[in-house]
């Protein structure tokens, strides 16, 4: 594509007042070498008559454009010229909002950002997107439980076929085990019966639903739009074709027998699933000696919110033992039932059965550290508490007890196996490798052929659910194109579980109609771009496929990695990676950047700091400061970057050679809680980082000249403070010995 | 901490829902109520722990604990409470469990609280005076049609008030004896409760000094400073003052009554200026305002304080039922209108249902916070300052 260049500057919105605009244009024409008739300037650049004018260049054959106006967080709409390169230059937030105005530095800030917009278009390219061919539609989903279950009605009503894969004979999952349900209507006092058998009906029927019962998943292959997997139904063997997978596989209760501290092994010890059973059957009968259960006490967080056993709330008991609680109040009007809780925890409308169950006088409510259950003769039993709101130690006698146990999801055996096994190939373990290879292998869900494991990785802190933890995004995991819905990915309620199925499955619609049009998926959603190495320059040193958060880089049979488009999100962690910086996107590369920094003007006298900083979270803090007028720092120079995993330490060695003083990397909380949009992508730079220092150490450069900040999207007001600070310590160390050079 | 064995019973719940708690179960036990409580001694405060004890049915804790009797319905509690449990509501039911459980004849605790009674209530002194008046003085019915033609009412020649005409039950007399059982009734729950409330206890934390302790309560019931902490029944304060104050005139003018009668002889009708008379009737007057501003304030208050229960409205139907016939009667009888001997007869049926029914009724809490006072400073649960 021959280049044709526009640059257009905006002198609305305060950036006229700031900066002296026929000097910008002059330094522009010299500095970035574009002919002076081709940067224009405007009063109000984003109004129709402004708008007007870049089109009309547009249609003349520019197709290369540079806006020199507000943040490109803002007006992309307006600033949208399809077919056209488009860089947007932040000259309202970054200069004309957070600068002195009419300094020379205020000028030189602006010089600077436009001479880079200018550099990024002419490195750059037009990106065409990689659309991969026969391309599959159809959505699997994995588990045919309530969550399951939904989220194939809502594909399937959305018009895309789906194929309903479930290990048991029949379909329903623990919701067609239940006596009756929570209620689901206003006003929330009469107990439902399952509703999981309307949708198991509905699902049979349904003629873009395809069910698979007694069959597993044997092997995932592909990649989104292209996923081969391999069904295993009672011995025969089938291999289908699907776009995206939506993974609802579940949970499973709490092993109860290590709950023997609160009685479990007693026969009049039961579960809230054993309950469900009881229900079933009739009367509230105790297993010791078939007497109906009268006084029945309910021991909530059994085994759960405990750090020896689940550490988390399972979201539902408190709602299961109140409506267990009703079994036994209608059964017989008589009977009593006790329920001892750590805090009652009701989320959404469960509050209003709650209230209600709460005002029968025969349901009884105290919090309590149940500290034993023992023996009251004639196989009743003592419930011993202590903390109890009644304020005293108490003991209270009971027929039946039932023990409020969590839920452990579907996701956490094989996670827990693979991991150890990880673990102890890393210590080289061998021993220990051996012992759990010699453990009985837990049932795989997904069986994916990723070079990084065959299912979902664990996260720290997370205890094996198939939570990304991505904040704000639900569903996502780190495998694109394959959603979590229900208990597998966090413990909620039905009503949860059924607005989480249908937003899962928006999520694999979308994946399927994204990798048609060769776009990411989220979060770059819009992106058209791909990495495309160059795979001649590769040392296969699989740098890359190690580090890449979502599994997309595997490897051929001579060990070669191997770039699944599809699975990939654009985040750029591979070319951060890459120790031969051969991987490139059509507008973000090494070289895109390096030259942006080779293009920055440093001065001779006064101090030159870049920020690298995240375009996820710490650009937009950056806005923000520039929104609430707060200044920043002149002898800084701010470039986005699609995450800091994309950081190659070359731009370091660019900057420092070229006698920049000194160089952030801003980016998003790592660890656990955190909040990069890749998930590792902070996390890689700081280690990456870490290993820089060290070099810059022994080249007798000072290792604080390079920082890696964390910020969240919230800190913006302590944001050029924080900048301040670094350019203080900068100033103390003094000036890059290579200035000059 | 000694572990104690907790046995639940449905049955003292339902009758505290049946007795006007009917919100005991809304508790979730968030303790604002504790908080916004001005009354409750702050160790260990209540009615939080009330609330869940009255939920769990624990009647032994709750029927025989002194704090039931402190809280002074100041209903702060209920106008804060996030959930709508009342906490005023449900002690006030308690508290009438708690008159009935001391009681000592519990068939009259029954009359007095259960609204499907009321008619057996009324019933009793409505035939008591009918046959005082009837058989006693059979001229009567004969008196009233000639009383037209009298030139003054009177009263006492129509239900006779001392021992004379051959009378073999005047309404002195009667009144006596009705006191005499009414001091008997609350001298035996005043010591039932007491014992309740030490066996309840335990270990006393401080060997009080009774009489001082007893001094002390009295001055507090007096100077009202209690009902001075209450905030959204504020008005109250002086409603009671006034009510309280007046009893005590009427009770003080009617022993003098007694006094004139059997020990000097002097018989009624009394001079308007006799001290006794004066007194009562300056009583009457605080009578009046007093309960005028109860009930007022019963219905400004009730968004927060909540409508009360029977076992409210019957006593202070009772109360404004002496004031409205007391006032009639003397005003008929100053007007010279015989319709003042139906008000005159009325006024002893309500008098008379006071008196009566005082340890079985909510005028119970006469005796029983008192005592409940007297044993939080003894036992040490309360200062002995306030």
């Amino acid at each position: 594509m021959e280049k044709k260049f526009g640059v257009y500057i905006c002198k609305g919105c305060g950036i006229g007042e700031a900066v002296n605009i026929d000097e910008l244009k002059k330094t522009t024409a010299g500095g970035a070498k574009i002919a002076a008739e081709a940067i224009r300037e405007h009063e109000i650049l984003c109004s129709p008559a402004g708008l007007e004018m870049i089109n009309n260049d547009v249609k003349e054959g520019t197709n290369c454009i540079v806006v020199g106006a507000c943040s490109p967080r803002v007006k992309f709409e307006e600033f949208d010229f399809p077919g056209a390169l488009t860089e947007r230059v932040n000259l309202r937030e970054l200069v004309a909002w957070t600068m002195e105005p009419n300094t020379e530095d205020t000028q030189s800030v602006a010089e600077d950002y436009l001479k880079m917009g200018v550099v990024k278009l002419q490195r750059g390219d037009l990106p065409e997107p990689k659309i991969l061919e026969d391309l599959s539609s159809t959505i699997m989903v994995v588990g045919g439980g309530f969550t399951g279950l939904t989220a194939a009605l809502e594909s399937a009503n959305a018009g895309y076929k789906v194929i309903l894969v479930e290990k048991e004979a029949e379909l329903g999952g623990w919701g067609a085990k239940l006596y009756k349900e929570t209620p689901r209507t206003y006003p929330y006092d009469k107990l439902d019966d399952p509703a999981v058998f309307g949708k198991i009906k509905e699902a049979e029927a349904h003629e873009n639903i395809r069910i698979c019962k007694s069959t597993v998943i044997e092997k995932t292959d592909g990649q989104p739009g292209l996923f081969d997997v391999t069904l295993r139904t009672n011995g025969s063997t089938e291999t289908v074709k699907v776009g995206s997978f939506i993974m609802a596989a579940g949970w499973k209760p709490y092993d109860a027998t290590k709950l023997g501290h609160l009685g479990y092994g007693n026969p009049n010890v039961i579960t809230n699933v054993q309950m469900e059973e009881i229900a079933k059957k009739g009367k509230i009968i105790r297993p010791s000696d078939g007497k109906e259960a009268k006084n029945v006490a309910f021991i909530q967080c059994a085994g759960q919110r405990d750090m020896n056993h689940l550490p988390y709330c399972s979201a539902f008991c408190c709602a299961t033992s109140l409506k267990q609680a009703k079994y036994v109040r209608e059964k017989s009007s008589d009977a009593v039932a006790m329920i001892f809780y750590k805090d009652i925890r009701t989320p959404g409308q469960t509050e209003l059965f709650y209230k209600n169950m709460q005002n029968d006088p025969g349901v009884l409510l105290t919090k309590a550290d149940v500290t034993g259950i023992t023996d009251a003769g004639n196989g009743n039993l003592y419930v011993e508490a202590e903390n109890t709101l009644l304020g005293e130690k108490i003991k209270v006698e009971a027929d039946l007890v039932v023990l409020a146990t969590g839920i452990v999801p579907a996701t956490r055996a094989p996670q827990e196996y693979l991991d150890g096994l990880a673990a102890a190939t890393l210590k080289g373990d061998e021993a220990k490798k051996n012992y759990i290879e010699g453990t009985e292998k837990p049932e795989f869900i997904l069986n994916l052929a990723y070079k990084q494991g065959p299912e979902l990785p664990s996260e720290d802190g997370y205890y094996g659910f198939a939570d990304s933890s991505f904040i704000c995004f639900q569903y996502e995991t780190r495998r694109t194109g394959i959603y979590t819905a229900g208990c597998v990915k966090q413990p909620m309620t039905m009503v949860d579980a059924a607005s989480d199925a249908a937003g899962a499955a928006l999520k694999a619609i979308q994946c399927v109609e994204h990798v048609a049009k060769g776009i990411a998926v989220h979060p770059r959603a819009w992106d058209a771009t791909f990495p495309d190495p160059m795979m001649i320059k590769c040392t296969s040193c699989k740098r890359c496929t190690d580090e890449c958060p979502f599994g997309a880089i595997d490897e051929d049979e001579k060990g070669t990695p191997f770039f699944k488009i599809n699975r990939c999100r654009r985040c750029g962690t591979c070319m951060g990676a890459c120790p031969e910086r051969i991987v490139s996107f059509k507008d973000f590369s090494v070289d895109i950047v390096g030259s942006m920094i080779k293009n920055m003007d440093v001065p001779d006298e006064g101090y030159r700091i870049i920020v690298l900083a995240c375009e996820n979270d710490a650009y937009p803090a950056l806005d923000s400061a520039a929104i609430k007028k707060y200044k920043l720092n002149p002898s800084v120079r701010i470039i986005p970057v699609r995450c800091l995993g994309s950081t190659n330490l070359v731009w370091v060695t660019d900057a420092l050679s070229r006698g920049i003083d000194g160089l952030i990397l801003l980016g998003c909380k790592y660890g656990e809680n955190y909040q990069c949009h890749f998930v590792k992508g902070s996390e890689l730079a700081s280690y990456r980082f870490g290993k820089l220092q060290e070099t810059l150490t022994k080249l007798q450069l000072e290792a604080d000249r390079c920082q890696l900040m964390q910020v969240a999207i919230s800190d913006y007001d302590a944001l050029p403070k924080m900048i301040d600070d670094f350019v203080a310590r900068i100033e103390e160390i003094g000036p890059n010995p290579f200035k000059g050079f | 901490m000694t572990e104690q064995i907790i046995k639940p019973d449905v049955k003292f719940i339902n009758d505290i829902i049946a007795s006007g708690g009917e919100s005991v179960k809304k508790c979730f036990q968030c303790a604002t109520c504790s908080v916004v409580c001005n009354v409750t001694p702050d160790d260990n405060p209540f009615p939080r722990k009330e609330m869940l004890q009255a939920q769990w049915g624990l009647k032994d804790k709750l029927i025989n604990n002194p704090d039931v009797w402190l809280c002074h319905q100041c209903s702060d509690c209920t106008a804060y409470c996030p959930r709508g449990a009342k906490p005023g509501e449900v002690l006030n039911a308690v508290r009438q469990l708690s008159i009935k459980h001391v009681s000592m004849i519990p068939l009259f605790a029954k009359i007095a609280q259960d609204p499907k009674l009321i008619w057996l209530l009324f019933a009793v002194p409505i035939v008591l005076f009918y046959v005082v008046m009837r058989f006693a003085h059979h001229e009567t019915l004969e008196f009233i049609r000639l009383g037209e033609n009298m030139d003054q009412m009177v009263y006492h020649m129509f239900i006779p008030a001392d021992p004379h005409m051959n009378a073999p039950f005047p309404l002195k007399m009667i009144f006596a004896l009705t006191a005499v059982f009414s001091v008997l009734s609350a001298v035996v729950g005043v010591n039932r409760l007491w014992t309740g409330m030490k066996a309840q206890a335990g270990q006393l934390k401080s060997g009080g000094n009774l009489m001082e302790d007893i001094i002390s309560s009295v001055k507090t019931i007096f100077a009202h400073s209690k009902f001075a902490d209450c905030n959204v029944n504020r008005l109250r304060q002086w409603g009671h003052m006034l009510l309280s104050y007046s009893f005590a005139g009427l009770a003080i003018s009617g022993i003098l009554a007694l006094i004139y009668s059997y020990l000097f002889n002097i018989t009624g009708p009394y001079a308007l200026t006799n001290p006794m008379k004066l007194l009562s009737q300056a009583s009457m007057i605080a009578f009046l305002a007093g309960i005028v501003i109860l009930i007022y304030n019963r219905f400004t208050q009730a968004g927060k304080a909540g409508m009360g229960s029977y076992f409210d409205w019957i006593f202070l139907s009772i109360v404004a039922g002496i004031g409205a016939t007391g006032l009639l009667a003397l005003g008929f009888r100053l007007a010279n209108m015989s319709a003042g001997y139906a008000a005159f007869y009325l006024h002893f049926v309500f008098v008379w249902l006071l008196l009566a029914y005082a340890p079985y009724s909510k005028f119970a809490h006469l005796f029983y916070r008192t005592t409940a006072m007297v044993f939080a400073k003894y036992s040490g649960r309360e200062g002995k300052q306030v």
